[in-house]
């Protein structure tokens, strides 16, 4: 095996400029995701049955199509629907966000089942209203306990972003294979983004840890 | 104070309450006794509409509780409830579990909430324990917080539901007398409990629950000394 990393050295700053790219379009969708996965999971545990078939379809819909497809009829379809292209930062972050609420409605559901019954009936007994129950003592409980998953989502997030290469973001995949194009050397620039992508899996891995002990400090 | 009239219970076909009916004064403290699989904590939890009674009222005060209409929320919160097993909000810590429901029901400021709370704490015991979280603690001590969290409201009834039935041996004393000390201050008090020592020597009166049904009402020393049931004759037996 020979390695060429001379030629495509100057390129490489190039290449890191695509890390805002990746880290914008995953910190919005991560962020969408997650308020949206909230909302669509006490849908799931309500009461009400037709609230619970519309989360249920939301979730199906999203996790039934591939990504890179929904990206496309977002982007490629927006004229048709909203009668305006809508910019492909703007695409990326509704279906990476979109999408990821299906998933992270599903973590969130599982923990707030796991938060044992008696702390919803010491709120309840107290007078605490249904919403304050949810966001003071239900949720964080159940956030503590899905952290790893959450953090797992948010690391699929990360990888799964370079799909957006595919509408003509400059993220950090895109990049690197522009790079290859021009020299004509595929290898050395996309080995350098996957080498990117392992740094920020691995440093989202260590922040995932640190939370978690910090959360872990009432056990 | 409470009017419990006709009181059923049902979970689809099985009945747990078949029309319960009976009174407790202010300042009352009620024993309520029996069998398990009675009814006795369906029984209790009816009142702060924990279980939704199938038929059946009750008042608290001059309000009908068992009503649509009724605001529960604002009745729960002069009913303080103790559970078996304590239920305390683990993530927070023994002060803030006190806290949290006077700040945010009652807006009360955390100046006023946390003096409060520090003089719950010393009434039962734990004022070394305010910045400890609930895992670091013993059952009993537990289930004091338990208590005290509740008081922190300041209910006008407290409702106890087999609050010694999970602790340790060695630990149930500590409990039963904050809870004596409790009756001695004039709460209206209604025990789920299978501490017949501790019903003898506090309760004001005895109710004794089988299938559903309420068997026999009286009081203590008379219950426990000459029972009228042959149900209760074979309980007291089996138990005493």
């Amino acid at each position: 095996m020979n390695l060429d990393f001379e030629t495509i050295r100057p390129s490489l700053p190039y290449i890191m400029e695509g890390i805002p790219t990746t880290l914008k379009v995953v910190a919005v969708a991560a962020v969408i995701g997650f308020i949206l996965g909230i909302l669509l999971s006490i849908l799931k545990i309500s009461r009400i049955k037709p609230l619970n078939w519309i989360a249920d379809f939301y979730t199906s819909i999203f996790r039934g199509t591939p990504l890179v497809l929904q990206l496309m009829l977002i982007y490629f379809g927006s004229p048709q629907i909203l009668g305006i292209q809508i910019e492909a930062f703007q695409a990326a972050f509704l279906a990476f966000g979109l999408n990821s609420a299906a998933y992270i409605s599903e973590i969130i559901r599982g923990g707030i089942l796991a938060v044992d019954k008696g702390q919803r009936e010491a709120a309840l007994a107290l007078g605490v209203p249904y919403s304050s129950m949810m966001l003071n003592i239900i949720l964080p409980q159940a956030i503590k306990n899905i952290l790893p998953s959450l953090v797992n989502e948010l690391i699929s997030l990360t990888k799964e972003s370079a799909v957006v290469t595919i509408i003509g973001l400059g993220d950090i995949m895109r990049r690197s294979y522009i790079v290859g194009g021009e020299t004509y050397k595929f290898f050395e620039p996309i080995l350098f983004a996957g080498l990117i992508y392992y740094v920020m899996v691995m440093v989202l891995t260590i922040l995932g840890k640190v939370i978690e002990r910090r959360m872990r400090r009432s056990d | 104070m409470i009017k419990i009239d006709k009181l059923k219970k049902n979970y689809g076909k099985l009945e747990v309450l078949k029309g319960i009916s009976t009174e407790i004064g202010q300042g009352e403290v009620l024993a309520i006794i029996g069998p398990s699989g009675s009814g006795k904590s369906t029984f209790l939890r009816c009142i702060n509409m924990l279980e939704t009674p199938t038929d059946g009222q009750i008042w608290f005060k001059d309000q009908i509780i068992t009503e649509k209409k009724t605001n529960i929320m604002k009745v729960r919160e002069n009913v303080g409830m103790v559970f078996q097993h304590f239920h305390l909000f683990p993530h927070k810590t023994v002060l803030e579990n006190l806290t949290y429901a006077p700040m945010k029901v009652k807006k009360l400021s955390k100046a006023e909430a946390v003096n409060q709370a520090r003089e719950l704490l010393k009434k039962v015991g734990l004022a070394d324990k305010e910045s400890s979280y609930p895992n670091r603690l013993s059952g009993g001590q537990k289930q004091r917080v338990a208590i005290a969290r509740a008081l922190a409201m300041n209910p006008e009834v407290m409702l106890f539901d087999e609050p010694t039935s999970a602790l340790d041996p060695e630990m149930v004393k500590e409990v039963l007398d904050v809870m004596k000390s409790l009756a001695h201050t004039g709460m209206t008090m209604l025990i789920v409990t299978h501490e017949m020592g501790f019903a003898k020597e506090v309760a004001d009166r005895v109710l004794f629950l089988d299938e559903g049904l309420l068997v026999e009402e009286s009081a203590p020393e008379e219950f426990f000394s000459n029972p009228k049931s042959q149900r209760a004759k074979d309980f007291l037996e089996k138990v005493l």
